[in-house]
């Protein structure tokens, strides 16, 4: 049967469509309206869009694998499950700048509502694709528009200086990204994932050994920048702080997570061969190391920080060296483990965030001795932030606890022990850090003893955090096997109604 | 022989681009240098297109594609730039440094 490149079921890119029209409809209305009306219906219609995809990508599941636009791009159970995780993401962070007033964003109000649509838009095409070029143009529509966020307070220092710094070395990455891919182009002389992977070895078997590791090696240290693995690690805290904190979360949590599925995707189809016993040159410890190398550094360095946000920045760079290990490791439950780990960190970092955001809002201070005597203030926000914290810290009942624990399985089961020891050594150094807040808000006096006040779209974000963290927690292992249930091989296999057979 | 040069070529602007990134004082250069760097990829790429080992036309069509990026990064690169220049008024890079710990 012939194929046209638009000759398909449109209904498969319907959270795409979505967010796409969505994001457009939006600028144009940005325009307008009058200078001084309130943009609150952008952020609400942006909402009801991340939603109305979120469900659509739901509606998705339970087909087999189906390739579209002429095999660059795809739509599977993993990409589908890494769409819903981004999609919530969003919403929570969406949600949880609601209650930005204009100055804060100065006036530019309208913009950040559909620069975060077009930022998840690239997100969800880098999970999504099969081909190296679309990856390129998802990741670079994710960064751009991550670029502006960042800098969106055009007046504010920091957040320019942040920008600076991110728009820099997003660049140098890209380059990085982009040099390995040209060598991969070279070798295979195709862009597609699935040829790729056949010709590499191909490659590999004639002598072109070494460019086909050189490209490796370039991409990972492309994707180290792009994840925030240690030693790629540099641009992060001060992106962190001076970000506002939604955006932090944004870049915490779905940045991140949409960068992890794009490593996956090419690491598990175009880089296959390198894997195979065979040939084992390494580069499972290269990307062991990695890990190893963010937990340490990343565990070590929070544990001098005063700043909250920098401290939560060390956090996710410790973070991500533990969601490294099971990929390093290609360990036995590597996909359910991965996806239970990013589900709790996506609520616990998100719920950590929303309460940081009114705290120091209140405060006026970034500083962690705004969090001292929140007990005596607001207890359940004390409470709260607990359960995040311990969550993050990896105690039990809370789904950071069996996250860490599913993560170490993998490790130990491919018998890598030493990588097991450093996390759980490198855990027990974190937990300094993390009860260093809870100190605060436990031990010491506040400042004043007004309540602070909460908005109830904050709240609800901590509320759904607290909820998505004791829930994973108490119900570990239904989770895990709906998450097993899944169908992640066919993430990485050719689909029926490939063009090229 | 055409082939090598051509990534001796790219190697060599990639190399300078790197090191002009991270030595350069003057933010304008900084950028030139990232511009550098993916202008190397687009070389290697072309060359790959013609002397691969499967030579076609897909790199020249992707290196269309990385031109387009690249000048919507260089865009929003000298936007912040600008941005950044108004509340600080330098343009050297060293000075960008209110933030550490």
């Amino acid at each position: 049967m012939e194929q046209y490149l638009l000759d398909f079921d449109l209904k498969v890119m319907a959270p795409e469509l979505v967010i796409v029209s969505a994001a457009a409809l939006l600028s144009v209305m940005d325009l307008f309206l009058k200078e001084t009306a309130s943009r609150k219906v952008i952020a609400v219609l942006s909402l009801a869009a991340v939603l109305a995809a979120g469900v659509f990508a739901v509606m998705g599941f339970g087909h087999p694998p189906y390739q579209i636009l002429g095999d660059t791009y795809r739509i599977d159970s993993f990409s589908l499950t890494f769409k819903v995780i981004i999609l919530a993401g969003t919403a929570l962070v969406l949600l949880l700048s609601l209650h930005l007033n204009k100055e804060e964003i100065e006036t530019r109000e309208g913009e950040y509502y559909y620069l975060l649509l077009t930022a998840v838009l690239g997100g969800m095409v880098m999970v999504s694709s099969a081909d190296l070029i679309t990856l390129f143009v998802g990741l670079e529509l994710l960064s751009l528009s991550s670029y502006v966020l960042v800098g969106i307070r055009r007046k504010d220092l920091k957040s320019n200086e942040a920008a600076w710094k991110y728009v820099v070395l997003g660049g140098v990455s890209s380059a990085f990204i982009l040099y390995g891919m040209s060598f991969v182009y070279g070798l295979t002389g195709s862009t597609n994932l699935f040829v790729i992977r056949d010709r590499l070895m191909q490659a590999l078997y004639s002598g072109y050994d070494l460019f086909v590791y050189l490209a490796l090696f370039l991409m990972v240290v492309g994707f180290g920048f792009k994840i925030a693995t240690a030693p790629f690690q540099m641009w992060t805290p001060d992106v962190y702080q001076g970000a506002m904190t939604p955006v932090t979360a944004f870049l915490a949590v779905v940045s991140k997570t949409a960068a992890f599925a794009l490593v996956m995707r090419i690491m598990l189809i175009a880089f296959l061969p390198v894997f195979s016993p065979q040939i084992s040159v390494g580069v499972e410890k290269l990307l062991m190391i990695l890990a190893a190398l963010s937990m340490i550094a990343g565990n070590a360095v929070a544990l001098k920080q005063t700043n909250a946000k920098r401290l939560m920045a060390y956090s996710s760079i410790a973070q991500a060296g533990y969601i490294l290990v099971p990929l390093s490791t290609l360990g036995f439950v590597l996909f359910p483990s991965l996806a239970y780990y990013l589900l709790a960190y996506l609520f616990m970092t998100l719920g950590a965030f929303a309460v940081l955001d009114v705290v120091t809002r209140e405060g006026k201070n970034e500083e962690l001795h705004v969090f001292a005597g929140l007990h005596q203030r607001s207890p359940w926000l004390a409470f709260a932030m607990s359960v995040f914290l311990i969550s993050l810290a990896g105690l039990p009942v809370t789904a950071g606890f069996f996250g860490k624990f599913y993560l170490i399985i993998n490790a130990i089961g491919r018998e890598q022990h030493w990588l097991a020891g450093v996390m759980i050594l490198t855990t027990v150094v974190s937990y300094y850090y993390y009860f260093g807040i809870i100190r605060q808000m436990y031990f010491r006096s506040p400042a004043s003893l007004r309540p602070i006040p909460v908005p109830w779209t904050a709240g609800l974000v901590i509320v759904v955090g607290v909820i998505g963290t004791i829930g994973l927690g108490l119900l570990p292992d239904t989770v895990l096997q709906s998450l097993g249930k899944i169908d992640w091989g066919s993430g990485f296999d050719l689909a029926k109604n490939a063009v090229r057979q | 022989m055409y082939l090598t040069s051509y990534l001796a070529l790219a190697a060599i602007l990639f190399s300078i681009g790197l090191y002009g990134v991270l030595t350069k004082r003057n933010a304008v250069m900084v950028l030139f240098c990232i511009e550098l760097m993916l202008n190397a990829v687009n070389i290697n790429l072309i060359a790959f297109s013609k002397f691969g080992l499967f030579p076609n036309l897909t790199g020249q069509i992707f290196t269309l594609f990385t031109i387009t990026v690249a000048a919507a990064e260089a865009a929003v690169g000298i936007a912040i730039l600008i941005a950044l220049y108004r509340n600080k008024e330098t343009a050297e890079a060293d000075q960008y440094n209110s933030m550490k710990g």
